[in-house]
Protein backbone atom coordinates (compact mmCIF):
# COMPACT_ATOMS: atom_id res chain seq x y z
CA UNK A 1 0.00 0.00 0.00
CA UNK A 2 1.85 3.01 -0.78
CA UNK A 3 -0.46 5.49 0.60
CA UNK A 4 0.46 3.65 3.84
CA UNK A 5 4.18 3.70 3.17
CA UNK A 6 5.36 5.34 0.21
CA UNK A 7 9.25 5.06 1.09
CA UNK A 8 9.93 1.81 -0.60
CA UNK A 9 7.99 3.03 -4.03
CA UNK A 10 9.88 6.24 -3.40
CA UNK A 11 13.07 4.37 -3.08
CA UNK A 12 12.50 2.53 -6.08
CA UNK A 13 11.42 5.66 -8.24
CA UNK A 14 14.65 7.16 -7.24
CA UNK A 15 16.87 4.09 -8.15
CA UNK A 16 15.48 3.69 -11.16
CA UNK A 17 15.69 6.95 -12.17
CA UNK A 18 19.27 7.41 -11.05
CA UNK A 19 20.15 4.10 -12.89
CA UNK A 20 18.76 5.68 -16.19
CA UNK A 21 20.46 9.19 -14.89
CA UNK A 22 23.47 7.56 -15.38
CA UNK A 23 22.98 4.99 -18.53
CA UNK A 24 24.58 7.59 -20.74
CA UNK A 25 27.49 8.12 -18.17
CA UNK A 26 28.49 4.72 -18.38
CA UNK A 27 28.19 3.94 -21.82
CA UNK A 28 29.79 7.19 -22.74
CA UNK A 29 32.65 5.12 -20.11
CA UNK A 30 32.66 2.64 -22.03
CA UNK A 31 31.48 0.73 -19.26
CA UNK A 32 29.52 -2.16 -20.21
CA UNK A 33 25.51 -2.42 -19.41
CA UNK A 34 26.36 -5.75 -17.19
CA UNK A 35 28.16 -3.24 -14.66
CA UNK A 36 25.18 -0.94 -14.72
CA UNK A 37 22.63 -3.70 -14.17
CA UNK A 38 24.96 -5.71 -11.10
CA UNK A 39 25.16 -1.42 -9.66
CA UNK A 40 21.35 -1.79 -9.40
CA UNK A 41 20.91 -5.12 -8.32
CA UNK A 42 23.60 -4.53 -5.02
CA UNK A 43 22.17 -1.21 -4.71
CA UNK A 44 18.60 -2.69 -4.31
CA UNK A 45 20.13 -6.06 -2.04
CA UNK A 46 21.57 -3.28 0.54
CA UNK A 47 18.08 -1.18 0.81
CA UNK A 48 16.56 -4.81 1.40
CA UNK A 49 18.98 -5.62 3.76
CA UNK A 50 18.19 -2.67 5.99
CA UNK A 51 15.48 -2.44 8.26
CA UNK A 52 14.42 0.85 6.28
CA UNK A 53 11.90 -0.53 4.48
CA UNK A 54 10.22 -3.26 4.97
CA UNK A 55 7.99 -3.67 1.95
CA UNK A 56 10.83 -3.71 -0.44
CA UNK A 57 11.09 -7.43 -0.75
CA UNK A 58 8.13 -7.38 -2.28
CA UNK A 59 9.85 -6.98 -5.65
CA UNK A 60 13.66 -8.07 -4.79
CA UNK A 61 15.31 -9.51 -7.68
CA UNK A 62 16.80 -12.44 -5.67
CA UNK A 63 14.43 -15.10 -5.29
CA UNK A 64 14.76 -18.18 -3.92
CA UNK A 65 14.55 -21.48 -4.89
CA UNK A 66 13.08 -24.33 -3.85
CA UNK A 67 11.33 -27.25 -4.67
CA UNK A 68 8.31 -29.17 -3.48
CA UNK A 69 8.33 -32.67 -4.11
CA UNK A 70 4.45 -34.52 -3.94
CA UNK A 71 3.98 -38.33 -4.15
CA UNK A 72 2.55 -40.35 -6.25
CA UNK A 73 -0.61 -41.40 -3.47
CA UNK A 74 -1.20 -37.71 -3.14
CA UNK A 75 -1.97 -37.12 -6.90
CA UNK A 76 -4.94 -38.87 -6.46
CA UNK A 77 -5.76 -37.13 -3.52
CA UNK A 78 -5.19 -34.12 -4.61
CA UNK A 79 -7.43 -34.88 -7.65
CA UNK A 80 -10.47 -35.01 -5.71
CA UNK A 81 -9.54 -31.90 -3.72
CA UNK A 82 -12.12 -29.31 -4.42
CA UNK A 83 -9.51 -26.60 -4.83
CA UNK A 84 -6.71 -26.85 -7.07
CA UNK A 85 -3.18 -26.33 -6.10
CA UNK A 86 -1.99 -22.71 -7.06
CA UNK A 87 1.13 -21.91 -5.73
CA UNK A 88 2.93 -18.94 -7.26
CA UNK A 89 5.35 -17.18 -6.34
CA UNK A 90 5.55 -13.48 -6.95
CA UNK A 91 4.13 -13.39 -10.79
CA UNK A 92 6.54 -15.65 -12.13
CA UNK A 93 5.31 -19.38 -10.75
CA UNK A 94 3.11 -21.12 -13.43
CA UNK A 95 0.01 -22.43 -11.24
CA UNK A 96 -0.10 -25.90 -11.17
CA UNK A 97 -3.55 -27.61 -10.91
CA UNK A 98 -4.28 -31.20 -9.74
CA UNK A 99 -4.64 -32.24 -13.41
CA UNK A 100 -1.26 -31.24 -13.83
CA UNK A 101 -0.26 -33.56 -10.92
CA UNK A 102 -2.17 -36.38 -11.55
CA UNK A 103 -0.33 -36.74 -15.47
CA UNK A 104 2.98 -37.54 -13.42
CA UNK A 105 3.29 -41.25 -12.37
CA UNK A 106 6.26 -40.43 -9.84
CA UNK A 107 6.22 -37.51 -7.89
CA UNK A 108 5.90 -34.09 -8.95
CA UNK A 109 8.47 -31.42 -8.66
CA UNK A 110 7.78 -27.95 -8.31
CA UNK A 111 10.26 -25.30 -8.63
CA UNK A 112 9.28 -22.09 -6.84
CA UNK A 113 11.77 -19.04 -7.50
CA UNK A 114 10.75 -16.78 -5.08
CA UNK A 115 8.66 -15.34 -2.73
CA UNK A 116 5.30 -14.95 -1.88
CA UNK A 117 3.70 -18.46 -1.84
CA UNK A 118 0.07 -19.06 -1.83
CA UNK A 119 -1.06 -22.48 -1.04
CA UNK A 120 -4.95 -22.26 -0.81
CA UNK A 121 -6.94 -24.59 1.06
CA UNK A 122 -6.79 -27.75 0.34
CA UNK A 123 -3.40 -28.48 -0.39
CA UNK A 124 -1.70 -31.38 1.29
CA UNK A 125 1.99 -31.52 2.46
CA UNK A 126 3.69 -33.28 3.81
CA UNK A 127 6.80 -32.61 6.22
CA UNK A 128 10.51 -34.34 6.04
CA UNK A 129 9.50 -36.90 8.73
CA UNK A 130 6.51 -38.34 6.67
CA UNK A 131 4.07 -36.58 8.13
CA UNK A 132 1.51 -35.84 5.98
CA UNK A 133 -1.20 -32.27 6.84
CA UNK A 134 -3.81 -30.45 4.97
CA UNK A 135 -4.14 -26.76 4.52
CA UNK A 136 -7.36 -25.67 5.80
CA UNK A 137 -7.48 -22.43 4.55
CA UNK A 138 -5.26 -20.18 2.67
CA UNK A 139 -1.54 -19.50 3.65
CA UNK A 140 0.72 -17.02 2.23
CA UNK A 141 4.24 -17.73 2.83
CA UNK A 142 6.18 -14.61 2.17
CA UNK A 143 10.24 -13.71 2.61
CA UNK A 144 11.44 -12.10 5.62
CA UNK A 145 14.85 -10.17 5.42
CA UNK A 146 17.40 -10.43 7.79
CA UNK A 147 16.72 -13.75 9.64
CA UNK A 148 19.16 -16.07 8.24
CA UNK A 149 19.85 -19.43 8.62
CA UNK A 150 16.27 -20.03 11.05
CA UNK A 151 14.83 -22.75 10.15
CA UNK A 152 11.21 -23.32 8.82
CA UNK A 153 9.88 -26.37 10.26
CA UNK A 154 6.67 -26.91 12.32
CA UNK A 155 4.21 -27.46 9.76
CA UNK A 156 2.18 -29.24 11.57
CA UNK A 157 1.51 -27.18 13.73
CA UNK A 158 -0.93 -25.84 10.97
CA UNK A 159 -2.01 -28.28 9.30
CA UNK A 160 -4.33 -31.41 9.62
CA UNK A 161 -2.43 -34.42 10.27
CA UNK A 162 -3.96 -37.31 8.38
CA UNK A 163 -2.90 -40.43 6.61
CA UNK A 164 0.18 -43.17 6.85
CA UNK A 165 3.20 -42.05 6.75
CA UNK A 166 5.38 -42.40 3.70
CA UNK A 167 9.04 -41.76 2.73
CA UNK A 168 8.90 -38.37 0.91
CA UNK A 169 12.08 -37.06 0.27
CA UNK A 170 12.08 -33.30 -0.60
CA UNK A 171 15.28 -31.58 -2.28
CA UNK A 172 16.02 -28.44 -1.52
CA UNK A 173 18.39 -27.02 -3.93
CA UNK A 174 19.59 -23.99 -2.73
CA UNK A 175 18.11 -22.78 1.05
CA UNK A 176 18.52 -18.85 0.96
CA UNK A 177 19.81 -16.80 4.03
CA UNK A 178 16.57 -15.06 4.07
CA UNK A 179 13.91 -17.55 5.85
CA UNK A 180 10.54 -18.47 4.83
CA UNK A 181 8.03 -17.47 6.98
CA UNK A 182 4.47 -16.87 6.62
CA UNK A 183 3.80 -13.56 7.22
CA UNK A 184 0.06 -12.51 7.84
CA UNK A 185 -1.10 -10.16 4.82
CA UNK A 186 -2.13 -6.81 5.57
CA UNK A 187 -5.02 -6.72 3.12
CA UNK A 188 -6.06 -10.25 4.48
CA UNK A 189 -6.28 -12.19 7.16
CA UNK A 190 -4.30 -14.96 6.87
CA UNK A 191 -5.36 -18.11 9.38
CA UNK A 192 -4.38 -20.92 9.81
CA UNK A 193 -7.20 -23.97 11.23
CA UNK A 194 -6.27 -27.55 12.69
CA UNK A 195 -8.82 -29.89 13.12
CA UNK A 196 -10.41 -30.82 15.67
CA UNK A 197 -9.98 -34.06 17.15
CA UNK A 198 -13.22 -35.43 16.39
CA UNK A 199 -12.37 -35.13 12.49
CA UNK A 200 -8.65 -36.27 12.99
CA UNK A 201 -8.54 -40.11 12.45
CA UNK A 202 -7.48 -42.24 14.89
CA UNK A 203 -5.29 -44.66 13.32
CA UNK A 204 -4.50 -45.49 9.59
CA UNK A 205 -6.38 -43.10 7.39
CA UNK A 206 -7.39 -44.38 4.07
CA UNK A 207 -7.24 -42.37 1.06
CA UNK A 208 -11.00 -41.98 0.40
CA UNK A 209 -11.20 -40.79 4.43
CA UNK A 210 -8.90 -37.97 2.89
CA UNK A 211 -11.10 -37.57 0.14
CA UNK A 212 -13.74 -37.14 2.18
CA UNK A 213 -11.92 -35.03 4.83
CA UNK A 214 -11.09 -32.77 1.88
CA UNK A 215 -14.74 -32.13 0.80
CA UNK A 216 -15.73 -31.91 4.51
CA UNK A 217 -13.72 -29.35 5.35
CA UNK A 218 -14.44 -25.75 4.64
CA UNK A 219 -11.88 -22.72 3.82
CA UNK A 220 -12.98 -20.47 5.79
CA UNK A 221 -10.84 -17.43 6.63
CA UNK A 222 -12.58 -16.44 9.46
CA UNK A 223 -11.96 -19.35 11.48
CA UNK A 224 -10.36 -19.18 14.27
CA UNK A 225 -6.89 -20.94 15.31
CA UNK A 226 -7.12 -23.79 17.13
CA UNK A 227 -3.95 -26.15 18.04
CA UNK A 228 -4.33 -29.60 19.37
CA UNK A 229 -0.78 -30.79 20.03
CA UNK A 230 -2.17 -33.75 21.95
CA UNK A 231 -3.79 -34.77 19.22
CA UNK A 232 -0.96 -34.74 16.87
CA UNK A 233 1.17 -36.16 18.95
CA UNK A 234 -1.36 -39.27 19.19
CA UNK A 235 -0.83 -40.10 15.79
CA UNK A 236 2.14 -39.08 14.87
CA UNK A 237 3.32 -42.71 14.52
CA UNK A 238 0.61 -43.42 12.09
CA UNK A 239 0.40 -39.80 10.24
CA UNK A 240 1.89 -38.80 7.02
CA UNK A 241 3.90 -35.66 6.75
CA UNK A 242 4.51 -33.29 3.55
CA UNK A 243 7.83 -31.41 3.51
CA UNK A 244 7.58 -28.27 2.22
CA UNK A 245 10.89 -26.91 3.06
CA UNK A 246 11.78 -23.89 4.31
CA UNK A 247 8.03 -22.94 5.21
CA UNK A 248 6.93 -21.38 8.15
CA UNK A 249 3.39 -20.63 9.32
CA UNK A 250 2.12 -18.55 11.52
CA UNK A 251 -0.68 -20.06 12.89
CA UNK A 252 -1.95 -16.76 14.87
CA UNK A 253 -3.81 -13.68 13.94
CA UNK A 254 -2.13 -10.66 12.39
CA UNK A 255 -2.40 -8.48 15.31
CA UNK A 256 -0.23 -11.02 17.13
CA UNK A 257 2.29 -11.90 14.19
CA UNK A 258 5.23 -10.43 14.63
CA UNK A 259 5.31 -12.49 18.53
CA UNK A 260 4.19 -15.57 17.35
CA UNK A 261 7.32 -14.97 14.47
CA UNK A 262 9.33 -14.46 16.78
CA UNK A 263 8.50 -17.39 18.76
CA UNK A 264 8.64 -19.85 16.27
CA UNK A 265 11.19 -18.98 14.62
CA UNK A 266 12.77 -19.49 18.30
CA UNK A 267 11.57 -22.75 18.46
CA UNK A 268 12.05 -23.56 14.85
CA UNK A 269 15.66 -22.65 14.64
CA UNK A 270 15.81 -25.75 16.91
CA UNK A 271 14.97 -27.84 14.80
CA UNK A 272 17.23 -26.55 11.57
CA UNK A 273 19.99 -28.75 11.82
CA UNK A 274 17.89 -31.60 12.14
CA UNK A 275 15.83 -30.40 9.63
CA UNK A 276 19.01 -29.77 7.15
CA UNK A 277 20.29 -33.02 7.91
CA UNK A 278 17.35 -34.93 6.93
CA UNK A 279 16.33 -33.25 4.10
CA UNK A 280 17.64 -35.60 1.55
CA UNK A 281 17.02 -38.98 3.63
CA UNK A 282 14.19 -40.93 4.81
CA UNK A 283 12.47 -39.64 7.62
CA UNK A 284 12.59 -42.38 10.05
CA UNK A 285 15.23 -44.16 12.41
CA UNK A 286 16.70 -42.33 15.03
CA UNK A 287 15.74 -38.56 14.35
CA UNK A 288 12.12 -39.51 14.37
CA UNK A 289 12.45 -39.39 18.15
CA UNK A 290 14.31 -35.69 18.40
CA UNK A 291 11.11 -34.26 16.14
CA UNK A 292 9.21 -35.66 18.42
CA UNK A 293 10.32 -33.82 21.18
CA UNK A 294 10.61 -30.78 18.80
CA UNK A 295 7.69 -30.96 17.49
CA UNK A 296 6.25 -31.43 21.03
CA UNK A 297 7.92 -27.74 21.98
CA UNK A 298 6.74 -26.65 18.86
CA UNK A 299 3.56 -27.27 19.47
CA UNK A 300 3.55 -26.15 22.59
CA UNK A 301 5.53 -22.65 21.62
CA UNK A 302 2.76 -22.16 19.21
CA UNK A 303 -0.15 -23.01 21.19
CA UNK A 304 0.91 -20.84 23.66
CA UNK A 305 3.22 -18.14 21.82
CA UNK A 306 1.08 -15.21 21.66
CA UNK A 307 0.49 -15.68 25.06
CA UNK A 308 3.75 -16.67 26.23
CA UNK A 309 5.61 -13.37 24.52
CA UNK A 310 3.52 -11.23 26.41
CA UNK A 311 4.01 -13.50 29.53
CA UNK A 312 7.65 -12.24 30.14
CA UNK A 313 6.05 -8.80 30.94
CA UNK A 314 4.56 -9.87 34.23
CA UNK A 315 4.64 -7.16 36.53
CA UNK A 316 6.77 -8.28 39.27
CA UNK A 317 5.94 -7.45 43.16
CA UNK A 318 6.73 -4.36 44.31
CA UNK A 319 10.33 -4.86 46.78
CA UNK A 320 9.64 -4.84 50.38
CA UNK A 321 9.22 -1.71 51.73
CA UNK A 322 12.97 -1.13 53.42
CA UNK A 323 11.35 -1.35 56.82
CA UNK A 324 14.86 -0.84 58.63
CA UNK A 325 15.11 2.40 56.99
CA UNK A 326 13.12 3.82 60.50
CA UNK A 327 15.88 1.89 62.19
CA UNK A 328 18.52 2.89 60.58
CA UNK A 329 17.50 6.63 61.37
CA UNK A 330 16.78 5.79 64.90
CA UNK A 331 20.45 4.43 65.24
CA UNK A 332 21.25 8.06 63.45
CA UNK A 333 19.87 9.74 65.96
CA UNK A 334 21.41 8.01 68.74
CA UNK A 335 25.15 8.31 67.30
CA UNK A 336 23.92 11.87 67.21
CA UNK A 337 23.21 12.41 70.67
CA UNK A 338 25.91 10.38 71.81
CA UNK A 339 28.37 12.38 69.63
CA UNK A 340 26.59 15.52 71.89
CA UNK A 341 27.19 14.25 74.68
CA UNK A 342 30.57 13.37 74.85
CA UNK A 343 31.24 16.71 73.03
CA UNK A 344 30.09 18.23 75.76
CA UNK A 345 31.77 16.76 78.34
CA UNK A 346 35.00 17.45 76.27
CA UNK A 347 34.07 21.19 76.24
CA UNK A 348 33.58 21.67 79.43
CA UNK A 349 37.33 21.96 80.52
CA UNK A 350 37.04 25.08 81.47
CA UNK A 351 34.14 24.36 84.21
CA UNK A 352 31.04 26.92 84.11
CA UNK A 353 30.85 30.36 82.80
CA UNK A 354 32.12 30.07 79.73
CA UNK A 355 29.82 31.75 76.90
CA UNK A 356 31.19 32.91 73.76
CA UNK A 357 32.89 29.70 73.50
CA UNK A 358 29.76 27.72 74.10
CA UNK A 359 27.83 29.36 70.94
CA UNK A 360 30.45 28.53 68.52
CA UNK A 361 30.57 25.31 69.47
CA UNK A 362 27.38 24.26 71.37
CA UNK A 363 25.31 25.73 68.38
CA UNK A 364 23.87 22.13 67.36
CA UNK A 365 23.03 21.48 70.32
CA UNK A 366 20.92 21.96 73.07
CA UNK A 367 20.43 24.92 74.09
CA UNK A 368 20.19 24.44 77.57
CA UNK A 369 24.09 23.94 77.47
CA UNK A 370 24.72 27.56 76.64
CA UNK A 371 23.84 28.54 80.19
CA UNK A 372 27.29 28.77 81.96
CA UNK A 373 28.49 32.63 81.43
CA UNK A 374 32.45 33.16 82.04
CA UNK A 375 35.45 34.77 81.13
CA UNK A 376 37.52 32.42 78.60
CA UNK A 377 41.40 32.88 78.89
CA UNK A 378 43.44 32.51 75.97
CA UNK A 379 44.64 29.35 76.67
CA UNK A 380 41.32 27.87 77.25
CA UNK A 381 40.28 29.34 74.09
CA UNK A 382 42.79 27.60 72.48
CA UNK A 383 41.43 23.94 73.71
CA UNK A 384 38.32 25.12 72.90
CA UNK A 385 39.25 26.09 69.19
CA UNK A 386 40.76 22.69 69.23
CA UNK A 387 37.46 21.46 70.21
CA UNK A 388 35.73 23.48 67.96
CA UNK A 389 37.38 22.02 64.61
CA UNK A 390 36.91 18.65 65.80
CA UNK A 391 33.67 19.27 66.39
CA UNK A 392 33.06 21.13 63.43
CA UNK A 393 34.11 18.71 60.54
CA UNK A 394 30.85 16.69 62.51
CA UNK A 395 28.40 19.83 62.13
CA UNK A 396 30.17 22.03 59.65
CA UNK A 397 27.31 23.47 57.94
CA UNK A 398 25.73 24.70 61.30
CA UNK A 399 28.34 25.60 62.59
CA UNK A 400 29.77 28.13 59.85
CA UNK A 401 26.69 29.98 59.68
CA UNK A 402 26.92 30.85 63.29
CA UNK A 403 31.01 32.08 63.32
CA UNK A 404 31.28 35.33 64.70
CA UNK A 405 34.18 35.12 65.76
CA UNK A 406 36.99 35.57 63.16
CA UNK A 407 39.66 33.24 64.81
CA UNK A 408 37.35 30.32 64.83
CA UNK A 409 37.35 29.21 61.87
CA UNK A 410 36.43 25.98 59.90
CA UNK A 411 38.93 24.51 58.43
CA UNK A 412 37.35 22.61 55.97
CA UNK A 413 34.19 23.61 54.32
CA UNK A 414 32.64 22.99 51.20
CA UNK A 415 33.85 25.10 48.05
CA UNK A 416 31.71 28.17 47.49
CA UNK A 417 29.10 27.96 44.99
CA UNK A 418 30.11 24.03 44.57
CA UNK A 419 26.33 23.91 44.31
CA UNK A 420 25.90 26.37 41.19
CA UNK A 421 27.81 24.38 38.67
CA UNK A 422 25.25 22.34 36.26
CA UNK A 423 26.47 19.30 34.87
CA UNK A 424 26.52 19.83 31.15
CA UNK A 425 26.21 17.33 28.59
CA UNK A 426 29.40 16.93 26.75
CA UNK A 427 28.08 18.36 23.24
CA UNK A 428 29.12 15.47 20.83
CA UNK A 429 27.16 13.08 22.84
CA UNK A 430 24.18 15.45 22.61
CA UNK A 431 24.24 15.40 18.73
CA UNK A 432 24.95 11.65 18.32
CA UNK A 433 22.12 10.10 17.79
CA UNK A 434 20.70 7.79 15.40
CA UNK A 435 17.30 8.96 15.05
CA UNK A 436 17.61 11.72 12.32
CA UNK A 437 16.09 13.67 10.38
CA UNK A 438 17.59 15.55 7.05
CA UNK A 439 15.00 18.15 5.62
CA UNK A 440 14.66 21.44 4.68
CA UNK A 441 12.85 24.58 6.42
CA UNK A 442 10.36 26.79 5.28
CA UNK A 443 9.87 28.60 8.83
CA UNK A 444 11.35 28.67 12.16
CA UNK A 445 9.51 30.76 14.31
CA UNK A 446 10.50 31.18 17.78
CA UNK A 447 8.14 33.48 21.13
CA UNK A 448 9.98 33.23 24.16
CA UNK A 449 10.88 29.78 24.61
CA UNK A 450 7.94 28.02 22.19
CA UNK A 451 9.53 27.28 18.76
CA UNK A 452 7.53 26.49 15.69
CA UNK A 453 8.55 24.64 12.99
CA UNK A 454 7.88 24.65 9.43
CA UNK A 455 9.56 21.80 7.82
CA UNK A 456 9.41 19.94 4.27
CA UNK A 457 10.40 17.37 2.14
CA UNK A 458 12.51 15.44 4.88
CA UNK A 459 13.96 12.08 5.21
CA UNK A 460 13.05 10.56 8.96
CA UNK A 461 15.86 7.66 10.30
CA UNK A 462 13.55 6.34 13.69
CA UNK A 463 15.46 3.49 14.69
CA UNK A 464 16.98 2.09 10.97
CA UNK A 465 13.32 2.76 9.52
CA UNK A 466 12.94 5.30 6.90
CA UNK A 467 10.07 7.76 6.81
CA UNK A 468 9.57 10.35 4.66
CA UNK A 469 7.72 13.72 4.67
CA UNK A 470 6.27 16.85 2.49
CA UNK A 471 5.59 18.34 5.02
CA UNK A 472 6.22 18.53 8.93
CA UNK A 473 4.94 21.24 11.27
CA UNK A 474 5.62 20.71 14.71
CA UNK A 475 5.85 22.64 18.20
CA UNK A 476 8.73 22.38 21.11
CA UNK A 477 9.64 24.33 23.89
CA UNK A 478 12.50 24.74 25.20
CA UNK B 1 22.36 22.99 -7.28
CA UNK B 2 20.54 20.49 -5.36
CA UNK B 3 21.14 20.20 -1.43
CA UNK B 4 24.00 17.35 -0.66
CA UNK B 5 21.50 17.12 2.39
CA UNK B 6 20.23 13.40 2.12
CA UNK B 7 23.80 11.93 1.77
CA UNK B 8 23.25 10.15 5.32
CA UNK B 9 20.65 8.28 4.74
CA UNK B 10 19.81 4.51 4.44
CA UNK B 11 19.19 5.33 0.37
CA UNK B 12 22.32 7.07 -0.21
CA UNK B 13 24.54 5.31 2.11
CA UNK B 14 23.73 1.67 0.46
CA UNK B 15 24.40 3.22 -2.95
CA UNK B 16 27.85 4.49 -1.83
CA UNK B 17 28.82 0.38 -0.78
CA UNK B 18 27.56 -0.47 -4.11
CA UNK B 19 29.73 2.00 -5.57
CA UNK B 20 32.85 1.29 -3.80
CA UNK B 21 32.56 -2.25 -4.28
CA UNK B 22 32.56 -1.79 -8.17
CA UNK B 23 35.15 0.80 -7.71
CA UNK B 24 36.73 -2.26 -5.64
CA UNK B 25 36.91 -4.35 -8.33
CA UNK B 26 37.84 -1.58 -10.72
CA UNK B 27 34.53 -1.80 -12.73
CA UNK B 28 34.27 1.41 -12.31
CA UNK B 29 36.46 4.58 -11.82
CA UNK B 30 36.07 7.10 -9.22
CA UNK B 31 34.90 9.93 -11.24
CA UNK B 32 32.33 7.93 -12.26
CA UNK B 33 30.59 6.92 -9.16
CA UNK B 34 30.90 10.54 -8.00
CA UNK B 35 28.96 11.27 -10.75
CA UNK B 36 26.20 8.89 -9.97
CA UNK B 37 26.32 10.50 -6.50
CA UNK B 38 25.57 13.51 -7.80
CA UNK B 39 22.84 11.83 -9.73
CA UNK B 40 21.91 10.96 -6.59
CA UNK B 41 21.21 14.03 -5.55
CA UNK B 42 19.17 15.47 -8.09
CA UNK B 43 16.74 12.71 -8.29
CA UNK B 44 16.28 12.21 -4.39
CA UNK B 45 15.77 16.15 -4.36
CA UNK B 46 13.23 15.54 -7.38
CA UNK B 47 11.57 12.62 -5.83
CA UNK B 48 10.90 14.01 -2.46
CA UNK B 49 9.37 17.45 -4.01
CA UNK B 50 7.36 16.01 -6.58
CA UNK B 51 6.04 12.63 -5.34
CA UNK B 52 5.95 13.00 -2.08
CA UNK B 53 2.14 14.17 -0.62
CA UNK B 54 2.04 13.31 3.33
CA UNK B 55 2.30 15.75 6.16
CA UNK B 56 3.64 14.89 9.75
CA UNK B 57 3.36 16.65 12.75
CA UNK B 58 5.19 16.86 15.51
CA UNK B 59 5.41 17.84 19.13
CA UNK B 60 8.50 18.02 21.56
CA UNK B 61 10.90 19.44 23.81
CA UNK B 62 13.52 20.96 22.46
CA UNK B 63 16.66 20.45 24.47
CA UNK B 64 19.30 22.42 22.21
CA UNK B 65 19.23 24.44 18.74
CA UNK B 66 21.88 25.76 16.72
CA UNK B 67 22.05 28.25 13.28
CA UNK B 68 24.83 28.73 11.40
CA UNK B 69 25.61 28.86 7.89
CA UNK B 70 22.07 28.99 7.09
CA UNK B 71 21.60 25.56 8.37
CA UNK B 72 19.27 24.91 11.67
CA UNK B 73 20.25 21.63 13.92
CA UNK B 74 17.95 20.96 16.29
CA UNK B 75 17.67 18.16 19.34
CA UNK B 76 14.32 17.18 20.54
CA UNK B 77 13.49 14.88 23.01
CA UNK B 78 10.21 13.04 23.64
CA UNK B 79 9.15 13.31 20.38
CA UNK B 80 5.81 12.09 18.81
CA UNK B 81 5.23 12.12 14.98
CA UNK B 82 1.95 11.99 14.36
CA UNK B 83 0.66 11.26 10.83
CA UNK B 84 -2.60 10.50 9.11
CA UNK B 85 -2.03 6.63 9.44
CA UNK B 86 0.04 6.68 12.43
CA UNK B 87 2.16 7.72 15.49
CA UNK B 88 5.21 7.49 16.17
CA UNK B 89 7.38 7.95 19.21
CA UNK B 90 11.06 8.37 19.88
CA UNK B 91 13.20 9.38 22.80
CA UNK B 92 15.61 11.28 20.92
CA UNK B 93 15.75 13.04 17.44
CA UNK B 94 17.94 15.36 15.79
CA UNK B 95 16.89 17.33 12.79
CA UNK B 96 19.33 19.10 10.33
CA UNK B 97 17.63 21.37 7.99
CA UNK B 98 18.69 23.66 5.16
CA UNK B 99 16.69 26.60 3.91
CA UNK B 100 14.05 25.58 1.75
CA UNK B 101 13.47 29.28 0.33
CA UNK B 102 15.96 30.71 -2.36
CA UNK B 103 15.73 33.95 -0.48
CA UNK B 104 15.32 31.94 2.95
CA UNK B 105 15.07 34.20 6.14
CA UNK B 106 14.08 32.78 9.35
CA UNK B 107 11.91 35.31 11.91
CA UNK B 108 12.62 35.32 15.61
CA UNK B 109 11.13 37.17 18.12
Amino acid sequence: MACFNPVPKLYRSVIEDVIEGVRNLFAEEGIEEQVLKDLKQLWETKVLQSKATEDFFRNSIQSPLFTLQLPHSLHQTLQSATASLVIPAGRTLPSFTTAELGTSNSSANFTFPGYPIHVPAGVTLQTVSGHLYKVNVPIMVTQTSGRAGILQHPIQQVFQQLGQPSVIQTSVPQLNPCCLQATTEKSQRIETVLQQPTVLPSGPVDRKHLENATSDILVSPGNEHKIMPEALLRHQESSQYVNLPGVVFSPQVSQTNPNVESVLSGSASMTQNLHDESLSTSPHGALHQHVTDIQLHILKNGMYGCESVKQPRNTEEPSNIPVSEKDSNSRVDLSIRVTDDDTGEIIQVDGTGDTSSNEEIGSARDVDENEFLGVIDAGDLKVLEEEADSISNEDSATNSSDNEDPQVDIVEEDPLNSGDDVSEQDVPDLFDTDNVIVCQYDKIHRSKNKWKFYLKDGVMCFGGRDYVFAKAIGDAEW
Amino acid sequence: MAYQLYRNTTLRNSLQESLDELIQSQQITPQLALQVLLQFDKAINSALAQRVRNRVNFRVFLNTYRFCDNVWTFVLNDVEFREVTELTKVDKVKIVACDGKNTGSNTTE
